[in-house]
């Protein structure tokens, strides 16, 4: 392997998070706590604030934050398809998991036996294991499209026809959907989606960092994964 | 079938010739009508089927009570709002809300307004052309027809010679075009209408009048309700604040502009109201005088909730301006009284309607009220399910239910309010036909036939329009005092409700008395049923044979061709029926 | 370009003696005597109104009602100068049969070239025959009068939509014009949308018609664009307030007075598309929110079906159950954050006991 290295007590180290996967995650996290925070008061708004109306823009303010953040997080989503092609091995994987592997389903088995405390050891993996692969894969990939899609939907609605969100978005998921309050609606329960993956990502990140056999947080922030044992990995290799 | 005697006084004879009426047109919604003619051209037999259901209080199980009014309101356009109003009282019953002052004077505009509106469209759109002959206006001296029209209505201003000659002039375009459009395949020639080209001509320039100035009378609910027709309500009062003299209030639904511009509508229609309608009514009225079929039940049972509260949240009989009572059996002397909660009193019988009970022969109050639709016809039915001939009325034979007052099939409207009102000595209602009776120099028993529920109507327009003047001023008073409150949002939300809960709301809707019964579980609809006008009027007949106002009504008419029913149409005309309404 | 009464006539193959045998007949039967009789010919020769059948199903004709509100154009005017309105069972004197004939006469003689106006919708539970007309399925007379009609306009929410009756449990099964059996699908079908729609959109779409000689631009559901691609909320004067997050929190509250926002009282602004905000009610005078009230929507695709009007987020249906999407969301999460707290538990219990296992 050509990035891999070895560190000081002797262990292998590879680098698998390129610095440009690592910045689009950091900022997709970010972006995605400032929408959920953001949508949850544009569905409930706070009370009022008192005043003149011409003086003040607090709910403008909140809509136009996550209207912001939305556009990160899509230059951010046009990005991360871009490393998916063009990136290392492990930036492919999110977006196109070995559906085809038996071995890689296998490993899907594994993980859910080892989540169950049905096995006593987890697999070791450079890149993701296949069952944080699928939930990525499944909750978060296709659900910041489906939020991406609904929302500029939604956002279409107010640059009105003729705006490019109109005419490619609005225009066909409004009737898809049935009106607009259905739209809003189902991106309503996409935040709540996104908010089940964060749950589970982000225990998970943590549970895996004590509990597996290679390293995560750090992974995430230096790029670099290292390994607890010296045994062979089990990444389906293709 | 045999001749029949009902229990409310009706021989029923279908020996003669059948004759089919579908569609009934000029009504709100869908009807068919079917009589037997004798050879010397007497209707012996009638039968009046409600031809539509679209099943409302199915749809109204499970919803929210604060809701309901939107939803029954869509029951009908035309007396819109009057459902509405009876919804929010039902839920307000059922939770024991009470509405503020100003929600009570600006409720009772909105009604009154209602009753205003409707009465004039009903007469000129709707009734009119079964008295008024548009053609024969052609013929018409433009000069004789402002004489007459200075006559009957000195402080009416559209009364030139050029101005008739305008109209007559548009009017002969428009037959010479060949396209009647509305009036295409009228009765035209047919004997019955009896009015000189002159009155002809004056009834129809009011027509297109009427056509015109209506839209202004609803204005008022525009302002208070946002739009019209189906104006916005509110549980617990109205969506409209008042704001007079705060910050902001240009852009408050209630301020100093918007009062005005009520104002100037309330005086404009009590005008056109005293200058057209009340005089074409005398002056029609006077060329048909002596055409006083149609009376049916009128003089025998008759029904009216009472509505109108001067203060807020008192329901009760003194405190409505609208009289309150049930007279039966034609004894004038005794006003019975009406509660809506006795289960004796109100109850609805489905067994010539088309609908299942678990027991047909008996009736139900309408907080225990069934709705379940069961389409059948009787075994004597002419033609197919899909295709009716000829109806069996001895079997199951329209949507709409049989209401019952102890029993007895009554009679709802203007008319039953006024006879009501005048067998209980109310002095304005009295006045009011008094002064009718002696301008057409007939006796009292001339109410009781079409014509005089025809001319109820006129009046109670005449009367709405004052009071809406009345709760205008008041509303004025009570802002003036230091109050501005419009609605109570105490218990607006559900967690505040009881478990379980029932109410009963009534109005006075154009048509006849009106009433809702709602049971509320667990903050949502339980039960909701509603009773409605053309239900009372358009009644089928019920387990021991009574027949309904309309029935009666075209009963024992004379018809002068039988194929151009005319006469039946002014008959069933006389009622404004609604049959969306009816069904719901 | 639409062709004369006598085009139409002689189309059908009726002589030039047999077409003034009519005009004299047409003036009989008005009573009116054989000097009407040329006029009424010359007429006809010359280009007609558009014949309009106007067909009620299931409705309220509370569409009617607004139509005749028209503040300009004039209702009367739309009815006796523009258009020629020969069959509205709500105001034509014909009944039963005279009526009915109507229908028949038009179809056959101005094939293609008259307007269908559709207020409310046909049943299709109860054989059909929860709304029946001359004794027929009220489905039947408009199949009838669809197929060779230029164009059908579908008034009101009942007609585009299915509206009111249509709503949840629909135990008529009332269904749009569009969705209708039987319905061809080369008529190009109008939708105008509302609960009511507003007066003078209705005749703006009919005078836009008459004017243009062309049917308006619709978008993708079938609403005419100029007036339905916008939504209440873009155009509404209560949009600072929204932008400034200040809400009417209770009806005849200090911001309901203050003409404040209605969103969180329910305020289906944001997602109706319609003219109330622009054209406004009645001649311009208001609309349901400048007196105070949320919209709710009446212009939409199952509007009834959202849950409560005062609340902000809609019901969502499903298993039985009914709960917006925070509910639904809430106890999703709180499902996933339980399990993943409980999950943490059993972690650690394990691995302190692999621990011990070591030791
Ligand atoms: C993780 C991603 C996102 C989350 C969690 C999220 C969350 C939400 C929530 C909860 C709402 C309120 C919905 C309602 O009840 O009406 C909302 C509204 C909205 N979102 Fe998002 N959103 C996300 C991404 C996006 C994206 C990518 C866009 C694209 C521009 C977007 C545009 C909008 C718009 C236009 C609204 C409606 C604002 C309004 O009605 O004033 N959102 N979002
Ligand atoms: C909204 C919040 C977050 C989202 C949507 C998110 C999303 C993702 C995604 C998509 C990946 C896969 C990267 C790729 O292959 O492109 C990933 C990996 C990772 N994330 Fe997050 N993340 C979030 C927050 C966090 C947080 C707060 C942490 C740590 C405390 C974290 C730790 C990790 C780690 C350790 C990995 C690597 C997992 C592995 O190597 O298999 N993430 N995250
Ligand atoms: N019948 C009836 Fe109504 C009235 N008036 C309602 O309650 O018309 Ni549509
Ligand atoms: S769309 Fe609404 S207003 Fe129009 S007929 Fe239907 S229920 Fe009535
Ligand atoms: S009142 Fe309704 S339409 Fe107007 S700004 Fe507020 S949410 Fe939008
Ligand atoms: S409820 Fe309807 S009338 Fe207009 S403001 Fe909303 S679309
Ligand atoms: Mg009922």
């Amino acid at each position: 392997m050509a990035n891999t290295e070895v560190t000081r007590d002797g262990q292998q180290a590879v680098y698998v998070y390129e610095g440009s996967l690592r910045l689009w995650h950091w900022i997709n996290a970010l972006a995605i706590f400032t929408l959920i925070g953001t949508g949850y008061f544009i569905g409930s708004p706070m009370s009022s604030v008192p005043g003149e109306a011409s003086e003040n823009f607090f709910f403008g303010w909140i809509r136009y934050i996550h209207f912001s953040a939305a556009y990160i997080m899509i230059a951010g989503f046009v990005f991360r398809l871009y490393l998916a092609v063009m990136g290392n091995r492990h930036s492919r994987e999110l977006v196109f998991p070995s559906f085809t592997s038996r071995k890689w389903w296998a490993g899907v088995w594994h993980e859910l036996k080892w989540y169950a405390f049905l096995t006593k050891e987890p697999k070791k993996y450079v890149g993701h294991n296949p069952l944080a692969t699928l939930a990525m894969h499944f909750m978060l990939f296709w659900g910041t499209i489906f939020m991406i899609v609904t929302g500029l939907a939604l956002y279409g609605e107010g640059t009105g026809m003729g705006s490019w969100q109109y005419e490619w978005f609005s225009s066909w998921v409004i009737p898809l959907f049935g009106q607009s309050q259905d739209v809003h609606t189902w991106h309503h329960l996409g935040m709540w989606y996104i908010i089940c993956f964060v749950i589970i990502h982000i225990y998970a990140a943590f549970r895996e960092d004590v509990m597996s056999r290679q390293s995560m947080v750090s992974t995430m922030i230096s790029g670099w994964r290292t390994f607890k044992d010296n045994r062979p990995v089990d990444d389906d290799t293709d | 079938m045999p001749v029949i005697n009902t229990p409310n006084g009706f021989t029923l004879d279908d020996t003669g010739q059948r004759q089919v009426v579908d569609p009934v047109t000029r009504i709100e919604g869908h009807m068919r009508a079917e009589v037997n003619i004798s050879p010397d051209n007497i209707i012996t037999n009638a039968v009046s089927t409600g031809t539509m259901w679209r099943g409302l209080e199915v749809i109204l199980k499970g919803r929210d009570p604060r809701d309901a009014w939107a939803f029954t309101q869509r029951i009908c356009g035309v007396c819109t709002g009057t459902h509405a109003l009876t919804s929010v009282r039902a839920v307000e019953d059922a939770l024991n809300i009470e509405i503020p002052e100003n929600a009570n004077s600006i409720r009772n505009i909105m009604q009154l307004s209602l009753q205003v509106h409707d009465h004039l469209v009903h007469f000129y759109h709707l009734h009119a052309l079964d008295w008024v002959n548009p053609v024969n206006a052609l013929k018409a001296d433009p000069k004789a027809t402002s004489a007459l029209q200075q006559q009957v209505s000195p402080r009416h201003p559209k009364s030139s010679p050029g101005y008739f000659r305008d109209i007559q002039n548009r009017l002969k375009k428009f037959v010479e075009s060949g396209q009647l459009g509305p009036f295409k395949n009228g009765y035209w020639t047919n004997p019955a209408y009896r009015l000189p080209p002159e009155a002809d001509l004056m009834a129809t320039t009011h027509y297109l009048e009427a056509l015109d100035f209506q839209k202004i009378i609803m204005t008022t609910r525009t302002i208070f309700g946002g739009k019209d027709t189906h104006p916005n309500w509110l549980v617990g009062g109205v969506p409209c604040a008042i704001n007079m003299d705060g910050e902001l209030a240009a852009g408050a639904p209630i301020n100093m502009e918007r009062l005005n511009y009520v104002k100037t509508v309330l005086d404009q229609s009590l005008d056109f109201i005293n200058n057209v309608y009340i005089p074409d009514i005398i002056a029609i009225g006077g060329f048909y005088k002596d055409w006083l079929y149609g009376g049916g039940i009128s003089g025998k049972s008759v029904l009216a909730y009472g509505d109108i509260p001067d203060r807020a949240n008192d329901y009760s009989a003194s405190n409505l301006l609208m009289p309150q009572g049930a007279i039966i059996n034609g004894d004038l002397t005794k006003v019975h009284e009406i509660d809506h909660r006795d289960p004796e009193q109100i109850q609805e019988f489905v067994p010539h309607s088309w609908y299942k009970y678990p027991d047909e022969s008996k009736g139900l109050h309408p907080w225990d009220g069934v709705t379940e639709p069961n389409f059948a016809l009787g075994p004597n039915t002419k033609g197919t399910k899909t295709n009716i001939e000829q109806i069996d009325e001895a079997a199951k034979y329209s949507w709409i239910k049989a209401p019952r007052w102890r029993g007895h099939a009554m009679e709802v409207g203007p008319l039953a309010r006024y006879v009501v009102g005048y067998a209980s000595g109310h002095k304005e209602f009295t006045e009011q036909i008094n002064m009718v009776l002696k301008a057409l120099d007939v006796p009292v028993e001339a109410l009781f036939s079409t014509l005089g529920r025809t001319a109820a109507r006129a009046l109670e327009a005449q009367w709405a329009a004052e009071k809406q003047i009345y709760f205008f001023k008041k509303l004025i008073a009570n802002i003036k005092a230091g109050d501005s409150s419009t609605a109570n949002t105490e218990k607006f939300d559900p967690s505040t409700w009881p478990a379980e809960t029932k109410g009963v709301g009534f109005t006075e809707a154009p048509r006849g008395a009106l009433a809702h019964w709602i049971r509320i579980k667990d903050t949502k609809i339980d039960n909701y049923q509603c009773v409605v006008p053309t239900t009372w009027n358009g009644s089928p007949r019920d387990s021991k044979g009574n027949i309904g106002a309309f029935e009666a009504s075209m009963m024992n008419t004379k018809v002068e061709r039988p194929e151009e029913p005319v006469e039946i149409l002014r008959n069933i005309h006389s009622f404004d029926p609604c049959l969306a309404c009816s069904t719901h | 370009m639409q062709e004369t009464f006598y085009d139409v006539m002689r189309r059908q193959g009726i002589t030039r003696r047999s077409f003034l045998k009519y005009c004299s007949l047409t003036a009989a039967a008005l009573g009116l005597g054989p000097a009407f009789a040329p006029k009424i010919a010359h007429a006809m020769e010359n280009k007609p109104r558009i014949p309009v059948l106007w067909l009620h199903g299931l409705e309220c004709t509370c569409c009617s009602e607004s139509f005749i509100r028209s503040a300009h154009p004039l209702a009367k005017d739309v009815i006796l100068s523009m258009i020629s309105l020969d069959y509205d069972d709500t105001i034509m004197a014909a009944a039963g049969q005279q009526a009915e004939a109507i229908v028949e006469e038009i179809v056959h003689k101005h094939k293609g070239n008259y307007i269908l106006a559709c207020e409310g919708n046909p049943p299709l539970n109860q054989d059909g025959m929860s709304c029946i007309i001359g004794g027929k399925p009220y489905l039947e007379q408009l199949q009838f009068a669809a197929k060779d009609a230029k164009a059908i306009i579908s008034w009101g929410s009942c007609a585009s939509w299915g509206c009111v009756q249509a709503a949840r449990p629909n135990p008529t099964q009332a269904v749009p014009i569009h969705k209708a059996p039987g319905i061809p699908g080369n008529v190009p079908i109008i939708k105008v949308p509302g609960c009511p729609p507003i007066a003078e959109v209705m005749t703006a779409v009919v005078t836009y018609i008459l004017t243009f000689d062309r049917l308006p631009s619709l978008d993708r559901q079938g609403r005419p664009k100029m007036f339905y691609s916008q939504r209440i909320h873009d155009k509404c004067y209560r949009r600072p307030h929204f932008d400034a997050g200040q809400f009417v929190e209770a009806f005849d509250d200090e911001g309901a007075r203050k003409g404040y926002c209605l969103y969180k009282v329910g305020c289906k602004g944001p997602t109706t598309y319609n003219a109330c905000s622009t054209v406004r009610w009645n001649g311009g005078l208001s609309f349901p929110i400048q007196a105070g009230h949320p919209c709710f929507g009446c212009s939409e695709d199952g509007f009834w079906d959202k849950g409560s009007f005062y609340d902000r987020l809609t019901d969502v249906h499903g298993f039985g159950v009914e709960s917006n999407a925070d509910e639904i969301g809430m106890a999703a999460a709180g499902v996933v954050g339980a399990a993943a707290a409980v999950h943490a538990g059993a972690s650690i219990v394990k691995r302190m006991a692999q621990k011990g296992d070591k030791e």
